[in-house]
């Protein structure tokens, strides 16, 4: 019987296997499903000088390779490697020299300075294995003294035009500068680019600040500062550096504010009778609008991309979570459900995802969730993470990191919102909550 | 339902009732047919359990004598022991830690070794060359050879019991000229036989193209080089050139019908063997293994493309030939984004060949590949 069996299964298998063996009809269909993550290989052949542009255009190469590899998502093959030399803007790119060193990008460019220093700089993108050019060649005019910021502008468009979405590079941080030691820490306003360069003070250290936030276009700040001896809101003029402080009631505490994304209306939170809520303010009128009223502490508030609602921190269920409320206020729902202490919400520029800041036995993280709560994901550890800022793309965060002990000090840290690519942001002191502007 | 249905349906049942179940009555008697009986007195069985026991032998076999040999030595194995597996565990969790991450700066090194990533792939002509320079068997000498040489040799004559006309090649394609090989020369009129060895066969071998006439039947003649009838070589006149043109030629007259036309249309170009399930993975695997989403945006992570390309024999995809059929959950840009990464994913690793069975090219000349990068986005 068992012989039987295994004939007539034989017989089965048989039949089954010869039916697709018989004849393949329409292409090999097949789908992928896997893939790597890794750094995408490219190359910056020093541009093409001519004039007085020979530093320049070393330096705008330099600059833009440093501004791609920065970012984790690509990795730089040095010049070592080339085997092919661009000696002219406008001449043909040898696509198998490059395939050879495994450039899949390759950006190339010219620099011109003329005599009264005037920059011109030209570039192209090409996807070398597919051997054409990315979008088409692009021209920025400048002056000399401004070419880390054509160099920036360009490692922007290289950016969008591999990866799909805008870049950050061209983009300014507001952040505290501290001096001194913990217990004397002076503090004050300082921009600086994104990478750190080109830094300055908007404020002298005589009053303590707090919490810096940029405006949608840039070029205000709101800040809060002690100068009164209160906590109060003051709002900056970046091109003058001109401040006027925010009308409140007398003998309250107004901090923590953020512009909405209309850049006339702020969010802040206000201190009054032992209570704090969330209010709204025009910044044009002053006139404020209460948004919550619990006898709980609500705080750290930031508007959605769209305006439409806000997202804040509260202790009213007995510990601080995340809720999100409309615009106008009302009720709020609360959308963090994990362990340990959430603060600092701010949502992201895309509207996805909300970063924040969460203790947890002990020790502190930056961490981004869904506005619904859900996929909440750590991205860093340490004894002190906090006020996380999104870059304009909504890609990569910014925080900053304090170090254990009385001589410990504060440094600006990003990290891709994957987890990867932590970098210490250089600063030339101790650094603090910082504010990522919008592309300029 | 009709009669032949109930017929059919009822000689299954019975078939399959015949399988489950017809098998379990004979098995019982089965079990009788192997039982068998034999009686032997008491005085055999003692001889032959004295003679099974053999005493003697199996206390020489006995092994015990080369247990003896460890046990002088019982200490140092023990001795060995201990050191050898104190070591090992203490060595693995000290590497392991640290190279993980400075993991990321040692790839660059790998990535730009200069070397040209263009590997050439095997090919039919590679295969063709090997056979030149083998050492070629000795030729044996010839069994008979004739007294005389025959004075006009009659290559249209053959031995056979039936008398056929030769089919004179004068218009007709090559296809027709190979069958006309089976002429004969007369025994006697040979000059020598030749014997396999001797024969003019092919010094290369080809790689066996793909079966051209696949849904054709094959025919039954002999490719046209049959050695064994095959006159003497010093017949060359009655040979076309165009019989022996090439090997290929033959290989395919032989694979596809040496009775086809020239002209015939070729067949269709996805009648080919289909690929098994674990070449299509090898292909899949090599084209995962350079799908870098890492630059792809979280728009371009949200979308599903799908790419179709043409590859060419050596299994290389023919870079003028990929495009996008289809995309689906993004927007445009995002699609693009995707697709040019699917590109590069397939030309990349493509570059080397896919290492596909050439025999099967219909059944991959033209792929579709759907990217879709769910496992890929960031959770």
């Amino acid at each position: 019987m068992m012989a039987r069996f295994t004939a007539l299964m034989a017989l089965l298998l048989t039949a089954l296997t010869a039916l697709p063996a018989t004849a393949q009809n329409g292409p090999l269909r097949l789908e992928i499903t896997e893939g790597v993550i890794e750094p995408l290989p490219f190359a910056v052949p020093v541009f093409v000088a001519t004039g007085n542009g020979a530093q320049a255009a070393q330096d705008i190469s330099n600059l833009i390779a440093a501004d791609l590899s920065g970012t984790g998502l690509f990795r730089e093959i040095p010049a070592s490697a080339h085997i092919s030399r661009i000696t002219s803007f406008s001449s043909p790119v040898q696509f198998a020299d490059w395939k050879a060193v495994n450039a899949q990008a390759l950006v190339t460019g010219s620099v011109d300075v003329d005599a009264s220093g005037g920059l011109t700089v030209q570039f192209r993108v090409w996807d070398v294995y597919a051997g054409q050019e990315l979008g088409s060649g692009q021209q920025f005019v400048g002056t000399a003294q401004g070419w880390r910021r054509i160099a920036h502008k360009i490692a922007d468009q290289v950016y969008s035009r591999i990866t799909g979405e805008g870049g950050y590079f061209d983009s300014r941080v507001v952040y505290v500068s501290e001096t001194g030691p913990k217990d004397q820490r002076a503090k004050r306003l300082a921009i600086m680019d994104y990478d750190g360069a080109n830094a300055s003070y908007l404020t002298d250290s005589s009053s303590l600040v707090l919490a810096p936030r940029f405006s949608p276009s840039g070029d205000r700040i709101l800040y809060t500062s002690y100068a009164s001896g209160f906590p109060k809101i003051y709002v900056l003029d970046v091109a003058s550096v001109s401040r006027r402080q925010l009308p409140t009631q007398d003998a309250t505490m107004s901090f923590a504010p953020r512009f909405g994304p209309d850049g006339q209306t702020v969010v802040y939170s206000l201190e009054a009778g032992g209570n704090t809520d969330i209010y709204t303010m025009n910044v044009g009128s002053g006139a404020s609008t209460r948004l919550t009223s619990a006898p709980s502490i609500e705080t750290a508030p930031s508007f959605s991309p769209d305006g439409r609602q806000i997202v804040f921190e509260s202790d009213r269920s007995g510990r601080n979570h995340l809720y999100i409320m409309s615009a106008s206020g009302g009720e709020a729902q609360r959308i963090s459900n994990g362990d340990g202490n959430y603060g600092t919400p701010i949502w992201s520029p895309r509207g996805d995802l909300v970063a924040f800041t969460k203790q947890l036995q002990g020790r502190f993280h930056i961490g981004v969730m869904r506005t619904d709560g859900s996929e909440e994901r750590l991205l860093t550890a340490s004894f002190l993470d906090e006020g996380p800022t999104w870059a304009p793309n909504g890609r990569v965060i910014m925080f900053h990191r304090e170090t254990q002990g009385a001589d410990g000090q504060a440094a600006l840290y990003s990290v891709d919102i994957t987890g990867r690519n932590l970098r210490r942001v250089p600063t030339a002191s101790g650094a603090s909550d910082p504010s990522w502007s919008p592309l300029q | 339902m009709n009669t032949g249905q109930i017929i059919s349906g009822a000689g299954h049942i019975a078939v399959i009732g015949w399988i489950l179940f017809g098998g379990m009555l004979p098995e019982r008697e089965l079990e009788f047919d192997v039982t068998q009986v034999t009686a032997v007195s008491s005085e055999e069985y003692a001889d032959i359990i004295a003679r099974s026991n053999s005493p003697e032998e199996t206390s020489e076999i006995a092994p015990p004598a080369a247990p003896e040999v460890p046990q002088d030595s019982p200490d140092l194995t023990s001795e060995a022991d201990e050191p050898l597996a104190a070591p090992q565990p203490e060595a693995a969790p000290e590497a392991a830690p640290d190279p993980a991450p400075t993991a990321p700066p040692a790839a660059p090194q790998a990535d730009v070794s200069p070397e040209a990533p263009v590997i050439e792939p095997p090919s039919e002509d590679m295969a063709a060359l090997l056979p030149d320079s083998a050492a070629r068997p000795q030729q044996r000498p010839a069994e008979r050879v004739a007294p005389q040489q025959v004075e006009a040799p009659e290559p249209d004559t053959a031995v056979d019991d039936v008398v056929r006309e030769e089919a004179v090649p004068d218009e007709a394609p090559s296809e027709i000229v190979r069958e006309e090989a089976e002429a004969t020369a007369p025994e006697a009129a040979a000059t020598e036989i030749v014997t396999e060895a001797d024969e003019a066969a092919p010094l290369n071998s080809v790689r066996p193209r793909t079966r051209p006439q696949q849904l054709r039947p094959a025919p039954e003649e002999q490719p046209a080089p049959e050695p064994e009838t095959q006159t003497a070589a010093a017949d060359p006149a009655p040979a076309p050139a165009t019989d022996t043109s090439s090997v290929e030629d033959a290989l395919a007259a032989a694979l596809g019908g040496a009775s086809a036309p020239a002209d015939t249309p070729a067949p269709s170009i996805n009648a080919g063997p289909p690929l098994t399930a674990g070449e299509k993975d090898g292909l899949r695997v090599a084209v995962q293994s350079c799908w870098n989403t890492g630059s792809l945006s979280s728009d371009a992570l949200q979308t599903t493309v799908t790419v179709s390309f043409e590859m060419s024999e050596d299994a290389r995809p023919i870079e003028a030939t990929v495009r996008m059929l289809d995309s689906t959950g993004g927007t445009e840009g995002s699609a693009q984004q995707a697709y040019e990464a699917a590109r590069r994913a397939i030309i990349r690793c493509g570059a080397r060949g896919f290492g596909l069975p050439a025999e099967k090219y219909a059944s991959w000349r033209n792929v579709e590949l759907t990217f879709n990068p769910e496992n890929m986005r960031i959770k």
